[in-house]
Parts: C-alpha cells; structure tokens; sequence
C-alpha cells in the first residue's frame, strides 16, 4: 500500500464521517461549531469581565490560544479510544490502523478551521490590523496538526493495553488548561514558575497562532514554529517507536 | 479440483518466529499498574516476563495456483501467521519473501460506520478495499446486486443481522482477484443457501487469484476449496501436502501435544 492510496483511504473515511454527522442539515455542521464557540464567549466573559484580566484586544488573545487548545484536547481525547471502538474493523481486513486516526483529526481540523476563521475574520474586519500576516497562519497548522495526530496515535496505541487511558487524560487535561497559558499571558507567570511552562508540550504548538495572530511578531512566529515543527517531529517518532514495539501485541489484544 | 501444474514460487516464509511477552495481561489499566507500583516497586521494574512463541520456526513456500488449507486449534498460531504474511504484524526472526498483492479477511460481521446504510458501507468499504481502482462505483454495485439484500442495501447497516452483514462483506471482497488472497474462518456467518452461491463465485475468484490460504476449522470447506493442506500445531508446520493426508493428520493430532500455555 502506497502514500496515494493511503492519502485516498484517509479522505474517503474523512467525507464519510462528515456525512455522517452533517447529514441532517446545517443544523449538524452548527452543533459541532457550537462548542468552541459558547467556550470563547463564556470564557471571554469570565476572564475579560469577572476577573479582569487587563490586556489589550483580550477577545483576539484568547482566540489564538483556546481555539487551537480546544481542537487539540478534543481531537486527542475523541482519537484515543478509536482503535478499540473500532477493533473489530481493524482486525477483520489489512487496513493500516493510522488511517483512522488520519481521518478522525482531518474531521476535527475541518471542524476547528470552520469556528476558528468564523471568530477571526470579523475580529480582522472590525480592527485595523493588516491581514497580510494572516498569510502566515496557515503555516501554524502544520505542527500542530502533525503534534495531534502523533500524540493521538501514541496514546491510541497504549489504549489497548490499558483501558483507562482516556479517562485520565481527561483529568490531565484539566489539569494542563490551567498550567498552558491560554487565558493569561505567558508574561504573568514569575520567573521561578516559568519551568512548569517550558515543560508543558502543548505551548509549543499553541504559540505560533498567538504570535501571529495576536502579537504579529514574525521573527518570534519563525522561531516558534521551528520549535513546533521539532517537537512535533519527536512526538511522530515517539509514535513510530511505539506502533514498532506494540504492532503485534496490538492485534493480539484488540 | 486436484491436480494443478505449479509454475512459479509466488510467496515463501522462512523460519518465522512471533513472540510476544505475557506480562501485559495483568493489568486492565493505569490504575492497576500504579497500584502495582505502589504496592511491590521492585517486582513491577524487575520482573521476569515469561514468553509465549505463536509461531516457532514456520518455513514453507507457496507456488501459483495453490489454495492451501491451514488446519489446526485454537491458538496454535494460524491467524498469527495469516496476519505475518498480510504485513500487519512483523515477525521477531525469520523472512517473509513475496511481491504479489496480498488482500486480508478475518472476518466478515464488520461495517465501517455502523448508522449509515449498508450501500454506503459497502461504498465506503469498497474504497478502503480498493483505494485505486477507477470504476470503484460498478464494482460495489455489482457487489450489492450479488448480495441480494434487497431493500436492506438501503437501511443502517447497525440493523442488520450477523448473517446479512457478512452477505454484503463476502460479496464485496470476492469482487476483484488478486495475487495473494488470505481467507481466515470467514464462512461461519452466512447461511448455507448463501453460502452455496458464494462458494461458487469464489470459486471463481479463487481460480483468478495467483495463491490462497484458507483457514478454516470445517475439513469439509477444505476438501471443497483447497489442493494442498498445511496443519499447524504449537507454531510449528506439523503438517505440509495432500489435502486428504492433511485432514487426516489434522485429526490425529494428540491433544496433549495441542495445548497452549
């Protein structure tokens, strides 16, 4: 089986899990957007307005960071349990396992860029900032998407053999929102803290969005996403390193 | 269906070796293994896992034209060794030599997408079987038509029974020929009038395709699809030749020498 055909499987699955779910109205596409989008207004409003937080454009701060936060939890903790839901499928015919993991983070990402551009373009409209860095953005997806769909793969692998997992994740990922800088600037954490920050993964794919949206720093954004693309590429051979190890297990227990 | 002229080597597997280490049953989850940790460290990092080889030294080649029938009981390493020579698992030790096409059934009660309907499961399938084939819609058409489902093609497939899903998974994978085709117990769930038009078609099928394996626990499916018999008992080729010597060597098997750990 080659890259081409792979890259078909993975569409092919992909449109059939939008059907799926779309396949009402627009009623189904609006559901799934709904989410993300009542997140941004409840959390603009408590941080912006309860708790004051006092940085400017605070509304276009928080889109960088808890949009792509949200489809990376969300994608992680949707992917993880897919290669036992889907077991039964996997053992039957020559499939390759990654395929589904594949489809089922393209299915989020469509979602995530349908809610992400439908709060940022008026944000862009209504202030006066130049849209030529916009251009860049697309760039900013890369890591993060390849960071998911790695970390999904590990964790989806390790699934099989302890069943729980997801369950915990979702408790670490309580835990992480709070520890990753999403509502609050980096800036405000104290110095002798800051290594709770460098040591939290999910900042690495996070940042890029941020500084081009918000901070409009190129020179930061090509750092970052250098940094991205690296961990990034760790946590794919993590995944490679795993699937090699647990690949014969992995039918064995499924 | 007897004699067959062998031509050329089409698949050859050399001393394969799959093992796999028993610890890992233990525990369900991550709360077992931290409770593990917590309560005996030393014996969670330091243990002896104990191995169990599902295949132990497996060597046998395969020409065109042959249907072999793998005979042997449960858990003595056929599937394992059916998944090997699919790619899907990587032996430890030993080669697998081989460049035809390989397609892989284990079973055949599985949609893709359980609430959408049968046709575009089938469709769907359809496309995951054959990512490259132009005429994709012809082919599960045909395949649907075959199945003879009738009005059912068109309700969620979750709805269907056993036996209908595997109507439409047979139907579908006995479309195309192919090079290699790896047929693992998958009879079991269609009934016998369906199952009488399906031998037929692969029959068919089977005679297009360059080399078969064909597991099965009936040695009446065997004798009626296969010309050569391979039993396998505790990872090794107890067995390799005529079908008839085959399933007679496959009942005398002694069933103390059958167990697995």
């Amino acid at each position: 089986m080659n890259f081409h055909a792979e890259s078909i499987q993975i569409w092919e699955l992909t449109l059939a899990s939008l059907k799926s779910r779309y396949r009402k109205t627009w009623a189904g596409f609006l559901w799934v957007i709904l989410n993300p989008i009542l997140m941004f207004g409840v959390q603009s409003l408590v941080f912006r307005h309860i708790l004051r937080i006092d940085i400017p454009d605070y509304l276009l701060f928080l889109i960088g960071g808890l949009l792509p936060w949200i489809f990376f939890s969300t994608t992680v903790q949707m992917g993880t349990p897919i290669f036992v839901s889907q077991g039964q499928l996997l053992r039957s015919f020559k499939i390759n396992p990654w395929i589904l993991l594949a489809a089922q983070v393209l299915d989020s990402f469509i979602n995530f860029l349908a809610s992400f551009l439908l709060l940022l373009i008026p944000f862009f409209i209504l202030s006066e900032k130049s849209l030529t860095l916009l251009f860049f953005l697309p760039i900013a997806f890369i890591p993060l998407f390849i960071g998911t769909l790695s970390i999904t793969i590990t964790l989806s692998i390790l699934n099989i053999f302890y069943r729980d997992i997801n369950f915990v994740m979702g408790f670490i990922f309580s835990l992480l929102f709070f520890l990753t800088p999403i509502f609050y600037p980096k800036e405000f954490i104290p110095p002798n803290y800051e290594w709770i920050i460098q040591i939290n993964p999910v900042i690495y794919f996070i940042d890029p969005f941020r500084l081009i949206i918000y901070n409009h720093d190129l020179f930061l954004f090509s750092i970052a996403i250098v940094k991205g693309l690296l961990l990034a590429i760790v946590f794919s051979l993590t995944a490679l390193w795993v699937w090699k190890r647990k690949r014969n297990e992995f039918y064995r227990i499924l | 269906m007897n004699s067959i002229e062998y031509s050329d080597e089409i698949l050859s597997v050399n001393d394969l070796k799959v093992y796999f280490y028993l610890d890992h049953y233990y525990e369900q989850g991550l709360r077992d293994v931290f409770i593990s940790v917590i309560k005996n460290p030393l014996e969670y990092f330091f243990k002896q896992n104990e191995i169990f080889y599902a295949l132990n030294g497996i060597t046998f080649t395969l020409e065109k034209g042959v249907r072999l029938g793998i005979l042997g009981v449960n858990g003595s390493g056929k599937t394992t060794l059916c998944r090997c020579i699919a790619g899907m698992m990587k032996a430890q030790q030993g080669k697998i030599k081989t460049n035809a096409k390989i397609r892989a059934i284990f079973d055949t009660g599985t949609g893709i997408m359980p609430e959408l309907t049968g046709r575009e499961n089938a469709m769907l399938l359809g496309k995951l079987f054959y990512p490259e084939e132009k005429d994709i819609k012809s082919i599960v058409e045909e395949a649907i038509e075959f199945s003879d489902l009738g009005h059912f093609i068109d309700t969620p497939f979750k709805k269907y029974s056993k036996g209908m899903q595997s109507r439409l998974i047979l139907s579908l994978i006995s479309s195309i020929p192919t090079d290699i085709l790896i047929l693992d117990e998958v009879f079991d769930g269609a009934d016998v009038f369906f199952r009488n038009k399906l031998a037929q078609r692969m029959v068919s099928l089977i005679e297009k395709t360059g080399a078969t394996l064909f597991v099965s626990h009936s040695t009446e499916q065997i004798k009626e699809v296969c010309n050569k018999v391979m039993v396998i008992n505790q990872g090794k080729v107890h067995f390799f030749g005529e079908v008839q010597d085959g399933i007679d060597a496959y009942m005398n098997l002694e069933p103390s020498k059958t167990q697995t750990p």
